[in-house]
């Protein structure tokens, strides 16, 4: 069967194909879900607001600009829907996800970002720890590392996706990959 | 280091999707669609009422105006007041009376009798869903 692109599928189904649509949110379902579980932590809730997040897409599709990236665009819709959601449960501090004081900057651009050690991947417990050691982290910077490295998107797309400046999210990137790294060896 | 660190996330386990929310999310946007149109048609429906509310009077002023003034009740009393004559003369009776119709008041009249009955039928037609719709629904304008 022919992979049609997340932009093909929106105008064949802005033109009538419903199956088009299908297609697309079997595409994201996943990725959808999975980005709203990291947001809000339970998953009653992460579906809820899943469904939410492709009930406002369909509505949206014919405000969509098929020039720019569908995959940044949903995920700008996953992301916003979430942070309503948890607005109006006010269960976190929204300085979390928006302010970006009150780090030491010179202390963590010092420390040395070299790759991972190769004992790391040997390990039986990697999951386990990879899980225990995000979960500690931030949700700001939770987001950024699983939209680079669990998404594979460009700081780019995570800018738009989030909202803010490229250079922010960039900084955050370098920020939360030394605090992983920190967390990671703190559990060896 | 991008691969290095997209090595370690290949080690996360994503959460899986509940069985079931692909056809919940179906559903909800089917209601959606169903939703968004009962609202279109809410407002025709009462965009068609509220037209055939005001043209209603406007055009039956208008229909007796032009009866009024085009003679053709003069016509029509002769006819019946002197039915001999009217039999007699029929072919110009007729004539005069086409002649004086008010047209342009009778086709308005007609048209707007038209407009308000099918409102009237749209409304039986779809009553619960409109209602179900208004009930359900606050109207956001």
């Amino acid at each position: 069967m022919k992979a049609y692109t997340d932009e093909q599928l929106v105008i064949d189904y802005l033109r009538g194909d419903e199956e088009s649509l299908e297609i697309l949110i079997k595409r994201y379902l996943k990725p959808i879900y999975s980005f709203t579980f990291r947001f809000v932590g339970d998953s009653q809730e992460a579906e809820d607001i899943t469904q939410e997040v492709f009930v406002k897409t369909w509505r949206n599709l014919k405000k969509f600009n098929k020039n720019k990236s569908f995959k940044t665009w949903i995920f700008h819709i996953a992301k916003n829907t979430s942070l309503d959601f948890l607005k109006k449960k006010k269960t976190i501090p929204f300085s979390d996800f928006e302010n970006e004081e009150g780090e030491n900057k010179l202390i963590e651009t010092l420390v040395d970002l070299a790759p991972l050690p190769d004992e790391l991947f040997e390990r039986a417990d990697i999951t386990e720890m990879l899980n225990m050691a995000m979960n500690q982290l931030a949700p700001k910077y939770r987001m950024v590392l699983f939209l680079r490295y669990n998404d594979h998107f460009t700081f780019r797309e995570i800018a738009e996706i989030l909202a803010e400046p490229p250079n922010t999210i960039k900084s955050r990137h370098q920020r939360a990959l030394i605090k992983l790294k920190r967390l990671l060896s703190n559990l060896k | 280091m991008r691969e290095n660190f997209e090595k370690l996330f290949s080690h996360f386990e994503a959460p899986e999707p509940p069985a079931g929310l692909f056809e919940k999310i179906i559903l909800a946007i089917k209601r959606e669609q169903e939703l968004q149109q009962t609202k279109r048609l809410l407002f025709g429906f009462l965009f068609l009422l509220v037209t055939s509310f005001i043209a209603t009077p406007l055009s039956w002023t208008m229909l007796v105006n032009q009866v009024k003034s085009s003679g053709i009740i003069y016509f029509i009393s002769t006819a019946v007041s002197d039915f001999g004559t009217f039999l007699a003369f029929w072919k110009d009776f007729g004539l005069a009376i086409a002649e004086s119709l008010p047209v342009a008041g009778i086709t308005v009249f007609v048209l707007n009798m038209i407009l308000a009955v099918f409102t009237i039928r749209l409304f039986l037609y779809k009553k619960r869903l409109l209602v179900g719709y208004l009930l359900h629904n606050k109207l956001e304008f």
